[in-house]
């Protein structure tokens, strides 16, 4: 029993070391863009933006020229790459910032 | 007084914009948007005596597509639908003709472009042209079709301008100033027809009605409350390079009307009266003309 206990000990840290990464995984990113001013105009940065690679959902906030990002675990999002994305959506990227997020029980950002 | 108003539908927004003109407002790249517009056009205040009314309905059909963020390309094909009634030797005589229209093809780029929170302020160049693709002579019992009941012209026409928009989170100026170029069309008895040029000159203001206030995040679209303004100056049409004594002239509308608009699409109505109408001889006035349609982009 003792040597059972032991051989498993080790996996069972390594269970809670990964169940608790994957708090840490997902990176959001919150970026503010110029220029945008109605609804319909909100559909190209989401084509843009949903293009690049780990990019798992993101929101569109135009009240306040926000967009919250989340990326796939272990994927991550550069400045020119977001900047990029904004512009051929016709728009202007003005800040660009990652974000520390708790995860929710549903998973969302 | 029906070319003026085809020449705001084939340089027709797609984008949340004004309902009867173009807009400065980006097409992302890779991007398409459709349009599907409703034009029901009434002209049945006639001076000459004969008692003429022309109705004539039009579904226009738009798309659009950002090649990047600064240029778009759009075509446009309108399917035209024209009865026209009036009394020739005291005896009441119907002619009506209806089949799709010529293809318009045209660009716009912005040349300017000034971001800020909240709000955008561009300008746009844009130009084309209508291409004789449908048919300009079809005949009835009575014999060939005159130029106006035609739905084609049988001519290259050439046209562009200059478009302005102010964009807030509350509301949105448009401006826009055009020139259509009408090439020469086909025989008409004998004689060539060519349909006068035209200059326009458009405002627009949509103001936010509904949410009253952007608090939530989660707003599914916004009511735009619309008002447009279009100044239409026609040259006269002229036969075997001759004027045409009964056509041509001024005309100012007043359009107010609703838009809706989504993420995705756009719902929009508006009704153009024509505020005064200064048109040459026995020109055929307009009555009113309703436009109403949605958009969607993909």
């Amino acid at each position: 029993m003792k040597l059972r206990t032991m051989k498993l000990g080790p996996v069972i840290f390594l269970l809670l070391l990964w169940s608790g990464s994957s708090w840490a995984d997902g990176r959001h990113y919150q970026l503010e863009v110029d220029g945008l001013a109605c609804p319909f105009c909100a559909y190209g940065i989401e084509k843009q933006l949903s293009k690049l690679e780990g990019v798992e959902r993101l929101e569109v906030d135009i009240s306040k020229g926000q967009v919250l990002i989340r990326m796939t675990d272990g994927a991550s999002l550069n400045k020119t790459d977001a900047e990029q994305a904004v512009k051929k959506a016709g728009f202007t990227l003005r800040t660009f910032a990652p974000v520390v997020k708790e995860q929710n029980s549903d998973g969302g950002p | 007084m029906w070319r003026a108003a085809l020449l705001a539908i084939t340089a027709t927004a797609v984008q949340a914009a004004p309902v009867t003109f173009n807009t400065a407002l980006p097409v992302a790249e890779g991007e398409f948007i459709n349009r599907e517009l409703l034009v029901l056009m009434r002209s049945g205040n006639d001076p000459s005596g004969l008692g003429r009314d022309m109705d004539t309905n039009v579904l226009v059909s738009v798309l659009g597509y950002g090649v990047n963020e600064k240029l778009a390309l759009f075509g446009t094909l309108p399917y035209i639908d024209k009865e026209l009634e009036l009394r020739m030797n005291g005896m009441p005589v119907r002619r009506s003709n209806d089949d799709f229209g010529d293809l318009t093809l045209f660009g716009r780029y912005t040349f300017f472009q000034q971001d800020a929170p909240g709000r955008t302020f561009r300008i746009a160049g844009f130009a084309g042209t209508k291409a004789p693709t449908s048919d300009d002579d079809k005949s009835d019992k009575l014999g060939r079709l005159p130029p106006p009941l035609q739905v084609g012209t049988g001519a290259w026409d050439g046209f562009g301008g200059v478009v302005a928009t102010w964009q807030t989170l509350d509301y949105e100026l448009d401006g826009q100033i055009a020139y259509r170029n009408n090439g020469e069309g086909s025989d008409f008895e004998g004689k060539t027809f060519e349909a006068g040029d035209e200059w326009r000159l458009d405002g627009s203001l949509q103001y936010r009605l509904w949410p009253a206030s952007l608090t939530r995040p989660d707003i599914p679209g916004f009511l735009y409350g619309v008002l447009e303004v279009n100044l239409v100056y026609k040259d006269r049409n002229k036969l075997q390079g001759q004027d045409d004594a009964n056509s041509g002239g001024a005309t100012l509308f007043l359009a107010p009307g609703l838009q809706y608009v989504t993420r995705r699409w756009i719902a929009e109505a508006v009704v153009q009266l024509p505020v005064t109408q200064n048109l040459h001889g026995t020109a055929l006035e307009n009555d009113y003309v309703v436009q109403a349609g949605f958009r969607w982009n993909f």
